[in-house]
């Protein structure tokens, strides 16, 4: 077969490329270790609270380490549950110091929700019968808007939350 | 005359055929390809940087 110079040098470059990004995904995958923020992790979507994580008493915020926090939170139309005050008020911000390592772990009641903060790579999506949960450290201080970024329905827009990263 | 020797010529050597003209496409290709890697790099980066 006779091939063009030019059509050589574009299916060398064509399939660099995808050798490339193959090795890319195959060192992400196997060394890194990185996977989909739902992770065969399972629960009840009718009976989240039986789940030691999501009982009420252990919603929002807890420090499980040093510099380590858990943020359990239920999403369900148009909500995030982030737990209560000392008042009983339900919380809208969490605050969490900078340079720490967080995992967020949520789960649905309802439909599929996204769960994203704004401006970081917290961005995952929250399937029914699902726990997703991501790590990250938030190493800028400041404001984080947490909204949903799949359309759930007619409050979809008001489903939001606040991260606080602040210097302790 | 001249029109018969032409084709006459092209019957002696049929090995030498006319490359097609592939610059504007080489060019296209290779700059949509480019493109995309260099899109690639960014959104890595600023993945990275977050
Ligand atoms: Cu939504």
């Amino acid at each position: 077969m006779h091939l063009h110079k030019y059509e050589k040098i574009w299916l060398i470059f064509g399939i660099g490329s995808l050798i490339l990004f193959l090795v890319v995904l195959g060192v992400g995958a196997f060394y890194k270790g990185t996977h989909p923020p739902s992770h065969l992790a399972t629960i009840d979507p009718q009976n989240v609270q039986a789940h030691e994580s999501f009982m009420d008493e252990n919603l929002g915020l807890r420090q499980v380490g040093e510099d380590q926090y858990l943020v359990s939170v239920i999403a369900s139309a148009f909500n995030y549950n982030l737990g209560t005050d000392e008042d009983g008020k339900a919380i809208r911000t969490v605050r969490i110091p900078v340079d720490s390592t967080v995992v967020f772990q949520v789960t649905t009641t309802d439909v599929i929700h996204g769960f994203q903060l704004a401006g970081t790579n917290v961005n995952m999506m929250v399937e029914p019968g699902y726990i997703s949960s991501l790590e990250t450290t938030f190493k800028k201080p400041g404001t984080y808007t947490l909204l949903c970024n799949e359309y759930c329905g007619t409050g979809h827009h008001i489903m939001a939350a606040t991260v606080e990263v602040y210097q302790p | 005359m001249s029109k018969s020797s032409l084709q006459m010529k092209k019957k002696q050597a049929p090995k030498e055929e006319e490359q097609p003209e592939l610059k504007g496409t080489f060019i296209a290709v290779m700059g949509l390809g480019l493109f995309i890697l260099i899109s690639w790099f960014i959104v890595y980066f600023i993945f990275v940087a977050r």
